[in-house]
């Protein structure tokens, strides 16, 4: 694994650089169903394809980012910071 | 893997000579090979320097213990693996010497000439391809081959001291830059001196010493053709500038960096490179380089690979390139009568480097009509359908396979090409291209299998590395490991230390053959890194171990301590000898509880939160309140996940309407720091989270002689009416501006002071000072635990692990579940509602008796619970603890039973703190 994350704030880094974060799920309300904490919690889409995740630049700007990754590939298609995403 | 095989060459004509004149130094050089001084020259190679010695058997084979001599001498085969210098396995052919090196033969013994173990190969029957799956078939016969094979297995033996310098042995090097050149031959010079004609930084890798490829040994038979392919000297040679001007070119621009010496084993997603480089003149061994390159050429070359016949491995039967390497590298004459196996254009170029070596020729063969190589410990014949052959040299003129490793890495296509008769190149990704030999191009047909049927099939050696024979092949294949993968699986074939160089493309054929199918429908294996071999110290890099240490570090020196390791810190484990732990402790001990105790706790993790959101934040994110703490106030907090799991725990204190100061757990705060960033992210809060653990030094100042010995370094008011218990206070304490926390992990009264770290040691000595008349004594990390144990206080991740959530931790109180919402709240809820599993509990032991941490519970028989910490209770006289039981086992009253030593032990369990349980001490 060394591919490449184009971190918004400092560009082109290694992925050695970054913690990752797992896939960019919505968190259920406050007193949502046994179900949906469960999967919020423990269950991941896994999806062999482009995904939403999460990364922190560790030993960058030490900033948490959305970085769109194919799981296959490997390649990072797109980056953003969690305040430019609507 | 980067020498690169190329269509062009040099009509610089060489001999012997004149082509071993590369090298500056012209001293004579004198290496050591099992003990015995051999003279080699300067630019020899140990390999080179051994045979001029008159050495032809290099290495025992893996399986049988064959002898083996040298056979492609371009650091591509497993024949020369020696011992160098103490590092194992160094392929002898591509190590330059250097004066006073020791190198011995490994996998033999007592010699390489007399080895005890060849007799394994009269056992050859009892060894069939897959033996170990069909002959160990019960348990029983396993455990008793195991420690035979063990014995027997493996080639180099790793030198189990450490060197002194191994601290300096390796090193890990990162670099960037727009083109990389893998291979150094006269395709990769002219890739590297383009891309930087057009402005582009560009570094050039070979793994030879010299660059130049085959042009460096080409020349050597006059016409320069040499052992360069029969279509390779086709092409045009006027137009091509020779290997020297070629090279000069390389070294003198500016923009290009080669490496030479230097393995490129792997190519890895986004363009990075990995190589290991020898650093002949440095002390360190290798320098591993991880190379983040924009574009890619791969001009790697080709490589030849043996013939298939009978005693295809015996000492002396040699590859045409090897021949041409020893000649025109080394000046050495690699035998005296020759043999050539190969068709009349392979031949041809030949038999002039023979002659101008003075080396007799005997006859040219073709292949086909090769039945045996006749010797025991060397060749000394040829026998073909036609007639014998007396020899001591057998010529192979093998097929060419493209290096196309780190082709094959880089997600390229390489697939075998009908028309050609060539494995070739297909397309390649982005920014990877390759040039020369290594994409087929300019290769000649492969000749393909042409072994005779008299040829005895198990004793022709298809894999030399793992002794897997034709014979091998085929049984595997009639016992249906038929796809090339499970063949490589089930015979080892192209799984040894060559990585399948010298035998992937024989093996391919040899199954596409057997099977009926053809080259293309038989596929390649897949291609990992290392493409070559790599020491494993390279890929371990140095030995490197951060440390951080406390501002007042040399202060506890200076008083004599015992060190130990939390995470990278140190910190004071007791003060005094080594051998006086519990005396000191029990002094520590005391000195707390009846005067006043200092300790170092700089370790702590400490947070600055500051903005108008940092009170929400922090309700989130911890499973207590923190908004409707008021200014002046401190209050402990726990951190779940989602699950309930509890993460951390320390200390908020409010110091501002908009600011916080927090605690962590030592070695926590990198993580709870990513994670209040990670719930702050996109959430619209405006708070800013910054670690200032380094920037702070912290001690906690504790014992009912407390508040007396920081009366005189403070005009801070520290009566219990002004400054009360859980309270926070900015003052001046020894003239520094300090943050004075009153809390009581160990349970006295006592203050946790912060102040910037540049006065770690004025504060930590203007303390013991002011103390001294109250008999103050530092004390280190195991008397705290002893008077923390006797709070109850818990640890995290001493007293809970991954699956402990605050109910079942005794914690339940932290957990304010009419938040509306926070980190952990649903699950927290759901684990309050249901019995629990089990439970963290005090218990005191009933008999002086000392169970280890991690101790079992066991209860009808079964395990059912853990201690997590116990430890002497001074003040009770008794043993006492936490521990994890089963939630039937833990209310207090109970007995639990655990084994110490063998001997079943009983203790009770005890709800409230076994020291001060009415928090009167703390609060005074």
């Amino acid at each position: 694994m060394s591919f490449l994350i184009p971190c918004p704030n400092c560009g082109q880094r290694s992925v050695y650089e970054f913690r990752f974060g797992g896939e960019v799920k919505t968190r259920p309300a406050a007193g949502s169903s046994d179900e949906a904490w469960l999967g919020y919690s423990y269950a991941a889409a896994n999806n062999a394809r482009s995904q939403k995740e999460w990364w922190f630049h560790t030993y960058g700007c030490r900033q948490w980012l959305f970085a769109v990754r194919d799981t296959v590939t490997n390649e990072v298609s797109e980056t953003s910071l969690p305040e430019e995403t609507p | 893997m980067s020498r690169a095989s190329d269509s062009r060459h040099s009509r610089k004509s060489g001999n012997p000579s004149s082509a071993a004149s590369e090298s500056n130094a012209q001293s004579a050089v004198t290496i050591h090979f099992n003990g015995k001084p051999i003279a080699a020259q300067p630019d020899d190679t140990v390999a080179s320097a051994l045979y001029r010695s008159g050495r032809r058997i290099f290495s025992r084979s893996f399986k049988y213990h064959r002898p083996r001599g040298l056979l492609c001498v371009a650091g591509r085969c497993p024949n020369c693996l020696m011992n160098v210098d103490g590092a194992p396995n160094v392929r002898a052919c591509a190590q330059p010497v250097r004066d006073g090196m020791t190198v011995t033969h490994q996998n033999a013994n007592p010699s390489l000439e007399t080895d005890f173990l060849a007799v394994a190969e009269r056992f050859a029957w009892a060894m069939p391809v897959g033996f170990y799956y069909k002959t160990f078939t019960h348990p029983w016969m396993w455990r008793l081959a195991e420690p035979l094979i063990r014995r027997a297995a493996g080639l180099g033996k790793v030198d189990q001291e450490p060197s002194p310098d191994a601290e300096h042995a390796y090193e890990h090097v990162f670099l960037h830059t727009t083109t990389t050149v893998v291979g150094g031959g006269p395709y990769g010079m002219q890739a590297a001196l383009e891309a930087a004609a057009q402005g582009e930084d560009v570094v050039l890798i070979d793994d030879q010493p010299i660059l130049g490829g085959h042009l460096r040994y080409a020349g050597s038979g006059g016409n320069g053709s040499g052992a360069t392919p029969a279509s390779m000297s086709q092409s045009t040679e006027e137009s091509q500038p020779d290997r020297e001007s070629l090279a000069r070119r390389v070294h003198e621009n500016p923009r290009i960096t080669a490496f030479t010496n230097a393995t490129c084993f792997g190519l890895y997603e986004g363009n990075l490179l990995a190589f290991a480089h020898r650093q002949p003149e440095s002390p360190v061994a290798q320098c591993l380089t991880q190379l983040r390159t924009n574009r890619i050429v791969i001009a790697t070359g080709a490589h030849e690979i043996p013939l298939l016949f009978e005693n295809n491995d015996l000492p002396g039967v040699m590859l045409s390139s090897g021949v041409l390497r020893l000649i025109g590298l080394h000046g050495v004459k690699p035998g005296e009568r020759a043999v050539i196996v190969g068709n009349e254009a392979a031949a041809e170029p030949l038999k002039e480097a023979l002659e101008a070596a003075n080396i007799t020729l005997a006859g040219v063969v073709p292949p086909a009509q090769v039945v045996k190589a006749t010797g025991r410990k060397r060749v000394t014949g040829l026998k073909t359908t036609e007639r014998d052959f007396p020899c001591d040299l057998v010529v192979v003129c093998g097929d060419w396979a493209p290096d196309a490793g780190l082709v094959a890495q880089a997600g390229g296509h390489v697939a075998w090409d009908e028309e050609r008769g060539v494995f070739a190149t297909g397309a390649l990704p982005d920014g990877v291209s390759a040039v020369g030999a290594v994409t087929g191009e300019s290769l000649p047909p492969a000749a393909g299998l042409s072994f005779h049927a008299d040829s005895n099939p198990k004793k022709v050696f298809v894999c030399p590395c793992e002794d897997v024979s034709l014979h091998d092949l085929e049984t595997a294949i009639d016992e249906g490991f038929d796809h090339i993968e499970t063949l490589k699986r089930y015979t080892t074939t192209t799984m040894g230390p060559c990585q399948g160089k010298m035998c992937h493309q024989a093996a391919i054929s040899v199954c596409a053959q057997h099977t009926g199918r053809t080259i293309q429908e038989t596929g390649r294996t897949t291609s990992r890194p290392p493409t070559s071999p790599v020491p494993l110290g390279a890929l371990a890099g140095p030995h490197q171990h951060p440390v951080k240490r406390t501002p007042m570090h040399a202060k506890h020196d200076e008083i004599g301590c015992v060190w130990m390791d939390m995470g990278e810190w140190k910190r004071p484990l007791y003060y005094g000898a080594p051998d006086t732990k519990q005396e000191s402790v029990e002094q520590e001990y005391w000195a707390v509880r009846k005067h006043v105790g200092l300790i170092d706790l700089s370790t702590l993790g400490k947070l600055d939160v500051v903005g108008k959101d940092a009170g929400k934040l922090l309700d989130k994110v911890y499973t207590n309140r923190f908004s409707d703490l008021r200014v002046g106030r401190a209050r402990y907090g726990v951190i779940c996940d989602e699950a309930g799991i509890i993460l951390d725990d320390g200390t908020v204190s409010r110091v501002a309407d908009d600011r916080y100061f927090i605690t962590t757990t030592t070695g926590n705060i990198e993580f709870v720091q990513e994670w209040l960033e990670w719930w702050l992210a996109g959430s619209g809060m405006c708070v800013h989270v910054t670690n200032v653990t380094g920037g702070l030094a912290a001690v906690n100042v504790a014992g009912p002689k407390a508040r007396e010995t920081l009366a005189k370094l403070t005009e801070r008011d520290l009566s219990n009416k002004r400054f009360g218990y859980m309270r926070c206070r900015r003052a001046e304490v020894a003239g520094v501006p300090s943050l004075m926390l009153r809390i009581g992990f160990v349970g006295e009264t006592g203050w946790e002071i912060h102040y910037p770290a540049e006065y770690g040691e004025h504060v930590w000595d203007a303390i013991l000072e002011a103390g001294k008349e109250f008999d103050i004594r530092p004390f280190g990390v195991e008397t705290q635990r002893v008077l923390r144990l006797e709070k109850k206080h818990v640890i995290v991740s001493v007293d809970t692990d991954a699956t402990s959530n605050p109910i079942e931790a005794d914690l339940a109180w932290v957990a304010k579940l009419d938040k509306p919402d926070f980190i952990g709240k649903a699950a927290i809820s759901r684990a309050k509602d249901r019995p629990p599993r089990e439970k963290l509990v005090g218990f005191v032991m009933d008999d002086d008796v000392l169970p280890p941490d991690g101790c079992v519970i066991i209860a009808g028989g079964q395990p059912a619970g853990r201690i997590t910490s116990v430890r002497r209770s001074p003040v009770n006289e008794k043993v006492i603890g936490l521990a994890w039981v089963a939630a039937d086992l833990a209310t207090a009253g109970q007995t639990i039973t655990m084994r110490v030593d063998g001997r079943p032990a009983t203790a009770r369990i005890k709800d409230e703190p076994f020291y001060d349980p009415a928090q009167k001490r703390l609060r005074q």
